[in-house]
């Protein structure tokens, strides 16, 4: 859902892949006018090429990408080619009537096109201009080539991730750039409220590892204060137990289970009906149930092995221990929680795919604001005619113009579409594929899921 | 550098561990004047989580409660009393913003739902931060940080690239609070956009599960578009190139070649005429044989240190990057030149260095700060509402401070 928090503020926003777009897509679902540029030459291609609707790319694949969907969905969408000196000078009057530019690009990328924060500045005093990086725009490093997996591994995260005696593990779904692209959009709303103050705009630098950094001041502390390089711990904790991943019933099921402290083990305890091993001497106490966990551990899994995932979760919660299933990317869509508070926002992404669930990019339920129901992302250059036309006041013929010259429009320059190789997916193991998807999807999220 | 961003805005902060603090911190910092509620005697859990100055247990001494809560005033409050009812209901009457953190329904008992509050402040901006949200059938459900990385989707795609069926892995640190903690400081922030413009107060109702699940990006997609659940990153799925982990001499370096940067790998190992084998040719080729690719490769890294590889490396192109470990951090360049770490004075602690701002400014002050004793405040913050001395110690022996 959209809420009207933020109307009348205009980002124009030229970030590619996952961080940037994240932070733009919240922008976007708070009420902001996001209008994301891409050109013939250069566009968004890694999340439009990928993973299709039923894994046909189709015509114009470019369009049809579940990645794209769900980064995008509530942006406008330009195709205007930076390169040329006139796509240049439009977007500087672009510059003009907007707020806020947001970039990812290499450090020295927008310098060199004469569209740094000075010149900008020039062009409207109070810009706010926002850029993300790996590792930020100054400093003897800013230059290295890097990726989530630096992001992640250089600011201490990946070192944290796995178990002790494995390699550092890299989050499974970007992480690190969520963390950029959320703490960018952070940045830029303290800017917001800033100027909305003061008047005046400003300069925004972040880099992905320092804001990944600042999810883990405490650990960091530990060294400042104590001199203690901590290390990755699996799923366990420093001190209490059980506290881990326990294997279920059922093929790749699991179920986390947390207790805290002996009041929660008691219950645990209770829950479970004290089978004899609860009541051995070395489990009694938070200290030995800690030292002697591996024990405990094969015990608690004998007993959640022989149950569904779910029921380990409301067995231990009736009684107030801390369990929780763990999820995978089918369960979630169902789950009655997820369902109930309508965390999926079911947007129709067009011809050929039709209504689709895509997650919310900031799940803040805001009661005494209007709301609104988020467009779909653009298909490439689709509000061309509203942003060059009736923003900037351009003629039909200034656009057809434009347009023979290269400067707007044009077919995005894409490799073929290719489907996702399933079978090597199932091969590896790296996922697994459900045929019934959309039966199951419309269960929950209604009959006309997947009808264009 | 101009005015803090936040220098007029009053903040009442009933949160306490992580992710209602983490977002009130974000307040602070850029200026806010936060008071943060917390219980007499014990005050918030964070007090009580290690890691504490030499490993002392003290509640003044927790590294975890002063990271979280620098900058921030610290007053205490039993809401279980009347009179504690009574001073909460004037302090909302003076402040822009409530962030709060109790079981849903918990207000309300004590008399201070949203409905109540809005009476008194009509532009109250007023955010609750719980595990489930305030509706829904687990909205009373018991959670820590690992079952909520687990229920929110995130754990299951985190399973090394080679072993994608193996047990779930949840994420360092106590990323499920931070993530919660910082798209709460978001949607407070545009609700005061709001609050300027119309004078109008909101209510927002967060939940930490969903706030998890939002890390997920396109890839929960995948599901409702064509069945896959993922059980490892995308790189190992869509054939690009992997970011896994590899030893070499002195820990760990991420093996990262970029789309296209693979092809140099031979020149960094000394091995230029493998430049055309389809290993370092094809994403798909290196995926189908990892071992093969590792043969050639980690005996290389063996002899070299993490920094030694990546600068050869980027030179070259490659977007291979060193696992550092946070204290590593303290000493690496970048961060010292971009002064990353900062040191504030504590009365109980002393100097004290921590991670300073999570993004550049270039008109918005940042600060550093330290975290408030329990109760530090009482006299300044009670005596703005004409609370005298006596008053105060009368109220400390009630129990109500």
């Amino acid at each position: 859902m959209g809420y009207k928090l933020l109307e009348g503020i205009r980002i124009l926003d030229l970030t590619m892949v996952f961080a940037g777009p994240i932070g733009s897509r919240i922008l976007a679902s708070l009420g902001a006018e996001v209008i994301k540029i891409e050109s013939a030459m250069r566009c968004d291609v890694y999340t439009r090429a990928n993973v299709y609707p039923e894994n046909e790319p189709g015509e114009e694949h470019w369009n049809r990408g579940c990645f794209f969907h769900s980064l995008n969905a509530g942006k406008y969408g330009i195709s205007l080619n930076l390169g040329s000196e006139e796509g240049k000078e439009i977007f500087r009057r672009l510059v003009k009537i907007s707020d806020v530019v947001i970039e990812n690009f290499s450090p020295r990328v927008m310098e060199n096109w004469s569209l740094g924060y000075k010149d900008l500045k020039k062009i409207r005093e109070d810009i706010i201009m926002v850029s993300l990086s790996g590792l930020g725009h100054y400093g003897p490093l800013r230059d290295f080539y890097m990726y989530v997996p630096g992001m992640e591994g250089m600011s201490g995260l990946m070192h944290m991730t796995g178990y002790p005696e494995e390699p550092p593990l890299l989050s499974g779904y970007a992480y690190g750039d969520w963390v950029l692209g959320t703490t960018g959009a952070a940045a830029m709303l303290v800017a917001i409220y800033h100027r909305q103050r003061t008047g005046k705009g400003q300069y925004i630098d972040v880099a992905g590892r320092e804001a990944v950094i600042s999810h883990i001041g405490e650990i960091v502390m530990d060294y400042t204060l104590n001199g203690r390089e901590q290390t990755r711990l699996g799923n366990r904790h420093s001190s209490s137990a059980p506290h881990g991943c326990y294997r279920c019933k059922g093929h790749d099921q699991w179920v986390n289970i947390a207790v805290e402290n002996d009041e929660q083990w008691e219950r645990f305890c209770q829950a479970l009906g004290y089978p004899s091993w609860t009541k051995e001497k070395r489990f009694a106490e938070a200290s030995s149930r800690w030292r002697n966990q591996d024990e405990l551990d094969r015990f608690i899994e004998e007993w959640t092995s022989q149950r569904d995932h779910y029921e380990v979760m409301e067995i231990l919660q009736k009684a107030g221990v801390p369990a929780g299933a763990v999820l995978n990317m089918k369960e979630i869509h169902l789950d009655p929680q997820f369902v109930n508070r309508g965390f999926f926002e079911i947007i129709d992404h067009g011809e050929g795919v039709g209504k689709r669930p895509i997650l919310q990019q900031i799940p803040a339920k805001f009661t005494g604001v209007e709301k609104f129901v988020p467009r779909r992302a653009p298909r490439f250059g689709q509000d061309n005619e509203y942003v060059f036309g009736t923003l900037l006041g351009m003629s039909k013929d200034d656009l057809k113009r434009l347009e023979q010259e290269k400067v707007v429009g044009g077919i995005p320059v894409f490799p073929p579409g290719r489907r996702t190789r399933a079978d090597l997916i199932e091969k590896q193991g790296a996922g697994w594929f459900d045929p019934d998807y959309l039966v199951e999807i419309r269960k929950k999220h209604g009959d006309d899921i997947g009808k264009g | 550098m101009g005015k803090k961003a936040f220098s007029d805005l009053k903040v009442l902060d009933c949160t306490q561990g992580v992710a209602g603090p983490y977002c009130t911190k974000w307040m602070a910092d850029f200026g806010a004047e936060v008071i943060k509620v917390e219980r007499p005697t014990e005050g918030d859990i964070a007090r009580r989580m290690g890691p504490f100055l030499k490993d002392e247990p003290h509640p003044e001494k927790s590294g975890t409660f002063f990271y979280l809560n620098t900058n921030k005033k610290s007053i205490t409050l039993n809401l279980e009393s009347e009179t504690g009812v009574k001073i909460f209901k004037e302090l909302v009457r003076k402040v822009d913003v409530l962030v709060e953190d109790f079981e849903p329904g918990k207000l309300s008992d004590l008399g201070l739902s949203h409905e109540t509050l809005k009476k008194l402040n009509p532009r109250l901006v007023m955010n609750s931060i719980t595990d489930f949200g305030q509706t829904g059938p687990y909205r009373h459900y018991e959670a820590t940080n690992l079952t909520l990385s687990g229920l929110g989707g995130a754990m299951y795609a985190s399973r090394p690239a080679n072993k994608p069926t193996d047990r779930p892995v949840v994420e360092g640190g106590l990323q499920a609070e931070y993530v919660t903690g910082l798209l709460s400081f978001i949607a407070t922030v545009a609700a005061l956009v709001n609050q300027v413009r119309s004078d109008q107060g909101v209510r927002i109702d967060m939940s930490a599960i969903e706030c998890v699940a939002s890390t997920l990006g396109g890839h929960v997609a995948e599901y409702p578009y064509m069945g896959l659940s993922r059980r490892t990153s995308p790189w190992a799925i869509h054939g690009y190139p992997i970011g896994y982990s590899a030893p070499c001499k002195d820990g760990w370096i991420s093996l990262t070649p970029g789309i296209g940067g693979a092809p140099n790998i031979p020149f960094l190992i000394g091995q230029p005429e493998l430049q055309d084998d389809p290993l370092f040719a094809k994403p798909a080729a290196r995926m189908a044989e990892p071992e093969k690719f590792d043969a050639l490769i980690l005996p290389w890294l063996q002899e070299r240190g993490k920094w030694e590889v990546t600068k050869e490396a980027q030179e070259l192109r490659l977007a291979f990057t060193p696992v550092l470990a946070p204290g590593e951090l303290l000493e690496d360049e970048q961060l010292k030149a971009r002064e990353i770490f900062v040191e504030a004075d504590h009365p109980a602690m002393g100097k004290v260095r921590y991670p300073g701002a999570p993004a550049k400014l270039s008109e918005t002050s940042w600060q550093k700060g330290r975290a408030p004793l329990l109760g530090e405040h009482n006299g300044e913050v009670y005596g703005q509402l004409g609370y005298t001395e006596e008053g105060l110690v009368r109220l400390k022996e009630e129990g109500v401070i």
